[in-house]
């Protein structure tokens, strides 16, 4: 069944659409992750407009951030205030990434610095990632009993000026590293398309020593907040959100989530964070061979604004 | 819009005394609607070549050869070229056409060469090429190049075409031609310009336009879309909410 989509004003299969949200959603419920990062690439691959892509599963994001979001904030796993400083940022970041989107996609040049953020972000996070699960297994092959990293460990970040206190985290950080990571984050997610939880999970652990029962719920919570004014902003700038598109695939996404969350269960974390680094490493490789490799047709075309 | 008003003036001259015939031609419809499961539309072009009112023949005398072409509204096309720097592929080069067709199909009785000389073709806009070879700020040799690779990659998204068994004869003065509008045809004003060819002389055209729209739901939202993106934005964002929302009440996580 065809549905014409009057933003991207194409048809696209319906059942493709929504095909392809419950299988990234059931990949975002199973890793804990929004899934953009899968998205959007799928979406350029199979023919959506770039722009309309990045802009539409972006509300996408949105959508399957809430649900999480929700319950963690029930159970308490939500750091208001630190959300709040990351959002703030965040936001700022996006106005910068939005802007950026545009003036790229006059120049023809959004396609490149797309492919090249996904190669660069996806790259490194994924190997990271890979590393340390990598490590964590291997470890407990050997019969190590593998330590929880301390929560009180302290590093040149926590010598900054301008300390808050966190309560909920509790933390007494500067309020510096926290407000870059919601800047870098909101300008790399808004430009790209992706909620950037992959990245925001890993830097508030590691460099901001958040504890554990307070960085998933903190993320999606800033996920949501961010996403939504950034869905916003492409909405205004770059008119290219096509709600029926992203209805399709939270439709999807929403419903795959479920399934993906229950079946996580099944899984040992460290094995879970090797498969999210190999699914990682698999789409910053999919972009890095377009980038790399001679194209099918070096003419492309486009309309111009 | 000079290449509009100097197609205007090709329509409005008049037709020299000498030809004895004239069109009667219609469209299957006046207009396409877009409705959430457009998937293309079939059109069917139709007409007779009749005694000019004017002369005092009952009949015509052919061979006549008919070629439709079917204009979809203008837009600012770039075509861009990767070349390979450092290592990688990036776009370098680009060449912007203005009011380029955003959809353009000739139907013929037979091949375009036997019908007329290439130069009147071209003057008439009826061959593809013709559309990227007016004077371009990027000079002659490039527009020539990234108009050819232009009209080829339309080709390639089926929004540019010639079929040249397109129309048919169903008897000596009598023809129809049909056309598969797809869905990715943009929406706007269509022209449809049908040329009746003799011994490779235009001696009867005639034009005719129909509207490929977006209606109901599809118009209303691309009309929220361009003239009140804020609030449409908001209202994505709050569809987004209120569906993340219901999944997990739905499912209960």
């Amino acid at each position: 069944m065809q549905i014409y989509l009057p933003i991207a004003e194409l048809s696209v299969n319906l059942f493709f659409l929504v095909g392809i949200g419950g299988a990234v959603g059931f990949l975002s419920g199973l890793f804990g992750v929004g899934g953009g990062f899968l998205l959007t690439p799928l979406l350029i691959f199979s023919g959506v407009p770039t722009s309309v892509a990045v802009a539409s599963v972006t509300g996408q994001v949105v959508a399957a951030s809430t649900s999480g979001a929700l319950s963690h904030y029930r159970r308490g796993g939500v750091d208001l205030h630190l959300a709040m400083y990351l959002i703030l940022s965040g936001i700022l970041g996006a106005f910068g990434g939005v802007a950026t989107f545009s003036i790229l996609r006059a120049n023809g040049q959004l396609d490149l610095v797309i492919a090249v953020g996904f190669v660069v972000l996806l790259g490194f996070v994924g190997t990271l990632m890979l590393q340390e699960s990598v490590r964590a297994l291997l470890k407990q092959r050997k019969g190590v009993v593998v330590r929880e990293r301390q929560a009180n460990q302290h590093s040149w970040i926590h010598g900054l000026p301008w300390r808050v206190r966190f309560k909920k985290s509790r933390l007494y950080i500067s309020v510096l590293p926290v407000l870059v990571i919601g800047l870098f984050i909101g300008f790399v997610g808004s430009l790209l398309g992706i909620g950037g939880g992959f990245v925001m999970v890993p830097a508030l652990v590691y460099l901001l020593r958040v504890p554990g029962n307070v960085v998933i719920g903190t993320s999606l919570a800033q996920v949501v907040a961010m996403m939504a004014a950034t869905t916003i902003m492409h909405a205004v700038q770059s008119q290219s959100v096509d709600i029926l598109l992203a209805f399709c695939l939270m439709v999807g996404g929403t419903a795959g989530a479920q399934f993906g969350a229950a079946a996580g269960q099944h899984l040992r974390g460290e094995q879970l964070r090797g498969l999210l680094a190999l699914l990682v490493l698999a789409v910053a490789i999919r972009f890095g061979l377009s980038l790399v490799l001679t194209p099918s047709d070096v003419f492309s075309m486009a309309v111009a604004r | 819009m000079k290449r509009l008003w100097l197609f205007l003036l090709v329509l409005l001259l008049p037709v020299l005394p000498v030809q004895a015939e004239r069109l009667v031609s219609g469209i299957s419809n006046d207009s396409i609607e877009i409705t959430s499961s457009f998937a293309g539309e079939r059109l069917t072009f139709y007409g007779t070549i009749a005694p000019d009112a004017g002369s005092g023949d009952r009949v015509v005398q052919g061979p006549f050869d008919v070629v439709v072409v079917i204009l979809g509204p203008t837009q600012n096309r770039v075509a861009r070229e990767k070349t390979h720097n450092f290592g990688i592929w990036l776009n370098t080069e680009q060449v912007e056409f203005s009011r380029f067709p955003s959809y353009f199909h000739v139907l013929s009785s037979k091949r375009l060469i036997e019908i007329a000389d290439i130069n009147l073709l071209n003057e008439n806009y009826i061959l593809p090429e013709s559309h990227a070879m007016l004077p371009n700020p990027a000079g002659f040799m490039k527009t020539l190049q990234f108009g050819r690779e232009l009209i080829r990659l339309m080709s390639q998204d089926g929004l540019f075409g010639v079929q040249e068994n397109g129309v048919q004869f169903m008897s000596d003065t009598f023809y129809s031609a049909q056309l598969t509008l797809p869905s990715s045809a943009p929406p706007g004003p269509y022209i449809a310009q049908t040329y009746v060819f003799k011994d490779g002389q235009i001696i009867a055209r005639k034009s005719e336009g129909f509207a490929v729209r977006k209606i109901d739901f599809e118009r209303f939202l691309a009309q929220s879309a361009t003239q009140f993106p804020l609030l449409y934005g908001i209202c994505c964002v709050i569809l987004a909410l209120f569906t993340g929302w219901l999944g997990g009440v739905l499912f209960r996580r």
